[in-house]
C-alpha cells in the first residue's frame, strides 16, 4: 500500500433511526477521508454519533444513505461473508467494555480473529505468544478474563485487535474504563502500533489524550464540527509490518 | 474447512462441558427415546432370530401347508394378527394327509391341530387325600406319530404316539406334566380330555426354546392322535401340515406337486398356501414386523419429546450467548461459522444421547433377558438406525436455534447486556 493513500472514504454518510415522528439521525451527511498512517481522535458530546461512525467503518453496521469506499471498493457491493473475512483480517476493533468472551481463556480470546481467518492452531499459538509477550501478559495466557484487572483486559482486547495484523484499528473509548495509569499504558501501546504504520481511529472523551493523535475531529449532532491535523501528511509514519508478512498479503 | 470444523467441535464441547447438568438432562431426554427403540428392536430381533433358528433347525427339508391366505399381504398378516390362527376356518382335512403321503418324494407327513382344552387328572395330596388337578386351557396338539421325527423332538421317558397301541394315548410336555401330575414321570397315569380318559405313554424332554414358528410351546402341550380326537370333537381344525421331503433338493418341485395333487382331490379349492425354507416363518415374522413397527412409532414420540428438549436448551444457549455471538461476529465470524457452532452443539448433544440410549437400551434388554428367555439381539443395523436417528433429531431440532444465532445482528448482540 502506497504511503498516504486514502483507505477510508466516507461520502455523505447518513444513519437514520426510526421513521416519521420518531425519526432521528445518528449521522448526517458525514464526509471523511482517512489516509494510511493517520492516528485520528474523535471527540464530541455523548450521543453525537461516534460509536455509530466506528461501527459503520468497521463493517458491523450499514449506513442508511451515502457511500463508503474501503480501499477504493464500495462496501455496499461486498457480501456478508467477505465483510466478515475483512473484519477478521483487515480491521481490529477495541471496545470501551473490552468485549472479551468470559468463558474462554486469554489465549483463546486473543486468537479468536485467527480462528475465523482460518489459521492453524500452531500458527495461532505462535502469534499469540509473540503478541502477549509484547504486552507483558504471557504469564496470564491461561487465566480467564474475570481474573484480570480492567487495564489488563483492555490490553488483551488490544492484543486481540492486533493479532491478525489489520491495517485499520478502531478503538471506541479504549481508556474509558481505566484509571489514568492504565490509560497511559494503553495509549503508549497504541502509539507504538501507530508508529509501525497502522491507521488508528479512536474515540475518546479525554482531551489530554489528543497529544497522541495526528488529527483531531470534533463531532456535533452527527456531523463534523472541527477537523484539525496536527501532523502534516508527509510526516505520517511509513507502513511497516513487524510481524511475518511473507505470505497471504495481497 | 476441516480446521474450522475441529474448532466448532471444540467450542461445542466446551459449551456442553460448562453446562454439564443441563446438557446431561437434555441428553437423557434423547437417550430415553433411543433406549425404548433399541429395546423394541432388540427384542423383536431376538424373537425373529428364534423363529428363523427354529425353521433352520427343524428343517431345510421341511414343507409347510397352511390354510387360506393366498398371498403374504399386509391384510392377511393383519387378519392373522387380529383373529388368532386357530379360529380360522381351515379347509385342510385328514384326507389331505393321506393324499400327500402317497407322493413319492415325501418321507413323512404330520398334521397339527391345536386347540385349547380343559384337562384334568386324579392326584393324591401330601396328606394322602385324593383330588382332581385341572388345567383350564391347556394347549392340545392333535397330530400323528410322524410328528416327533419331523419336529426333531426327544422324549425323556416312554414312547411317542404310535399307530400300534390304543388310540386314547397322550404324550405330555415337561412343564405341563409338572403342573398336572406334580411329577415328570407320569407314564402310565391317566388324564381326562373332553370326558375321555387318555393314558400317558411318553414325556417330552424339556425344550429350551419357548417360542417357535408355529406358536407352540412344546413344554406346555399335550399331544394326542388327530384321528382319535376328531371322533371326540367333530370340528377339529387342522392349522398346519408339515411335510418332510426325502431330499433337501427340489423342494420347489415337490411343493408344486403337492399343490397340484391337493387341488385335484379338493375340487380346485386353492385356499391353502405352501411354504418351505425361509418362507415358513413369514406369517409370524410379518406379524412381528407390524407389532414392532407400531411399538417403534410409539417410542419415536418420546424421541420427538427429547428433540424438543434439545431445541429448548439450544434456544436458551443462544439467548444466553447473544453477547458472545456479537463479539465473534465483530472479530470476523461469518453467519455460517455461528450456524455451525450451534448446530454442532445440538448434534453432539443428540449423538451423546443416542449413544447413551443405545447403552441404556441394551442394559434394559439384558435385564429383561434375565427374567425371560430372550437373548438381547445386537446388530449393526440397530446401532446404525439409532445413531442416524439421533443425529437426524439433532439436525432437525438444532437447525432453528442455530439459524436464530446466525441471523443475529452484531451491533444489537454487542449491546445486549449480560
Ligand atoms: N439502535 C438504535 N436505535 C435508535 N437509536 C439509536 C440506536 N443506536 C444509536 N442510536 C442513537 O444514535 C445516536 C448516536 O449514538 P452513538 O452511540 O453513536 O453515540 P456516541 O457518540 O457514541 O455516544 P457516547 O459518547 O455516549 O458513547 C444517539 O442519539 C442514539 O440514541
Ligand atoms: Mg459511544
Amino acid at each position: 500500500m502506497a504511503k498516504n493513500s486514502v483507505i477510508i472514504n466516507l461520502k455523505k454518510i447518513t444513519k437514520r433511526y426510526g421513521y416519521g415522528d420518531a425519526e432521528s439521525y445518528a449521522l448526517k451527511n458525514f464526509d471523511l477521508k482517512v489516509k494510511q498512517g493517520e492516528f485520528i481522535m474523535i471527540m464530541g458530546p455523548s450521543g453525537c454519533g461516534k460509536t455509530t461512525l466506528l461501527n459503520i467503518i468497521g463493517l458491523l453496521d450499514q449506513a442508511t444513505e451515502g457511500t463508503y469506499l474501503l480501499n477504493g471498493e464500495s462496501v455496499e457491493k461486498i457480501s456478508h461473508h467477505k465483510k466478515a473475512r475483512l473484519r477478521s483480517k483487515k480491521i481490529g476493533m477495541i471496545f470501551q467494555d473490552f468485549n472479551l468472551i468470559p468463558t474462554l481463556n486469554i489465549l483463546d480470546n486473543v486468537t479468536l480473529p485467527l480462528v475465523y481467518a482460518g489459521k492453524t492452531k500452531l500458527t495461532r499459538e505462535k502469534r499469540a505468544d509473540e503478541i502477549l509477550d509484547r504486552f507483558h501478559l504471557q504469564p496470564k495466557e491461561y487465566y480467564m478474563p474475570d481474573q484480570l484487572s480492567g487495564g489488563q483486559k483492555q490490553r488483551i482486547a488490544i492484543a486481540r485487535s492486533l493479532i491478525a495484523e489489520p491495517e485499520i484499528i478502531l478503538a471506541d473509548e479504549p481508556t474509558g474504563n481505566l484509571d489514568s495509569r492504565s490509560a497511559h499504558i494503553v495509549m503508549e501501546e497504541l502509539k507504538s502500533i501507530h508508529s509501525e504504520g497502522n491507521t488508528i481511529i479512536m474515540v475518546t472523551h479525554n482531551p489530554s489524550l489528543t497529544t497522541y493523535a495526528t488529527r483531531v475531529i470534533n463531532m456535533l449532532d452527527g456531523g463534523i464540527d472541527t477537523d484539525i491535523k496536527t501532523v502534516a501528511d508527509k510526516d505520517l509514519p511509513e507502513p511497516v509490518k513487524i510481524h511475518f508478512n511473507k505470505k497471504g498479503k495481497k | 474447512m476441516s480446521l474450522l470444523l475441529r474448532t466448532h467441535y471444540r467450542l461445542a464441547y466446551d459449551s456442553i462441558h460448562q453446562n454439564r447438568t443441563r446438557s446431561f438432562l437434555t441428553c437423557l431426554g434423547i437417550a430415553i427415546g433411543v433406549a425404548a427403540i433399541v429395546l423394541i428392536l432388540s427384542l423383536t430381533g431376538s424373537i425373529q432370530k428364534i423363529i428363523s433358528y427354529q425353521v433352520t433347525n427343524t428343517g431345510s427339508d421341511l414343507i409347510v401347508i397352511r390354510p387360506s391366505s393366498e398371498k403374504d399381504t399386509t391384510e392377511n398378516i393383519l387378519e392373522t394378527l387380529t383373529s388368532s390362527n386357530q379360529y380360522l376356518k381351515s379347509n385342510l382335512s385328514l384326507e389331505d394327509i393321506t393324499t400327500i403321503s402317497k407322493i413319492a418324494d415325501v418321507k413323512s407327513v404330520s398334521e397339527i391341530a391345536k386347540s385349547e382344552l380343559t384337562v384334568s387328572a386324579d392326584r393324591i395330596d401330601d396328606n394322602g387325600k385324593a383330588y382332581t388337578s385341572t388345567i383350564n386351557s391347556a394347549s392340545v396338539i392333535a397330530t400323528n406319530p410322524a410328528f416327533i421325527d419331523i419336529q426333531k423332538l426327544t422324549l425323556s421317558s416312554g414312547t411317542f404316539l404310535t399307530n400300534k397301541n390304543q388310540p386314547n394315548t397322550a404324550v405330555v410336555g415337561h412343564d405341563l406334566s409338572l403342573r398336572l401330575f406334580g411329577t415328570t414321570e407320569p407314564v402310565g397315569k391317566t388324564l381326562t380330555l373332553l370326558g375321555q380318559k387318555f393314558i400317558v405313554i411318553g414325556i417330552l424332554a424339556e425344550a429350551d426354546d419357548q417360542l417357535n414358528f408355529m406358536n407352540i410351546n412344546f413344554n406346555n402341550s399335550i399331544f394326542v392322535k388327530a384321528d382319535y380326537l376328531s371322533t371326540l370333537e367333530n370340528n377339529l381344525q387342522i392349522q398346519q401340515i408339515n411335510v418332510l421331503a426325502n431330499s433337501k433338493n427340489d423342494l420347489s418341485k415337490l411343493s408344486t406337486e403337492i399343490s397340484e395333487k391337493l387341488r385335484e382331490t379338493k375340487n380346485d379349492d386353492t385356499n391353502f398356501s405352501i411354504a418351505y425354507g425361509d418362507q415358513i416363518s413369514h406369517p409370524a415374522s410379518g406379524m412381528l414386523m407390524i407389532v414392532s413397527g407400531m411399538l417403534t412409532l410409539v417410542a419415536s414420540i418420546s424421541l420427538i419429546v427429547g428433540g424438543i428438549g434439545v431445541m429448548n436448551i439450544m434456544l436458551v444457549s443462544v439467548a444466553e450467548r447473544t453477547h458472545e455471538i456479537g463479539i465473534r461476529k465483530a472479530v470476523g465470524a461469518t453467519s455460517g461459522n455461528i450456524l455451525l457452532q450451534f448446530l454442532f452443539e445440538a448434534l453432539i448433544l443428540s449423538s451423546l444421547g443416542g449413544l447413551g440410549g443405545l447403552v441404556l437400551g441394551y442394559i434394559l434388554a439384558f435385564l429383561l433377558s434375565v427374567v425371560t428367555s430372550f437373548a438381547p439381539y445386537i446388530d449393526i443395523n440397530i446401532i446404525g438406525i439409532t445413531l442416524t436417528t439421533s443425529v437426524t433429531v439433532g439436525l432437525i431440532f438444532g437447525i432453528y436455534p442455530a439459524l436464530k444465532a446466525a441471523r443475529k445482528n452484531p451491533i444489537d448482540s454487542l449491546r445486549y447486556s449480560r
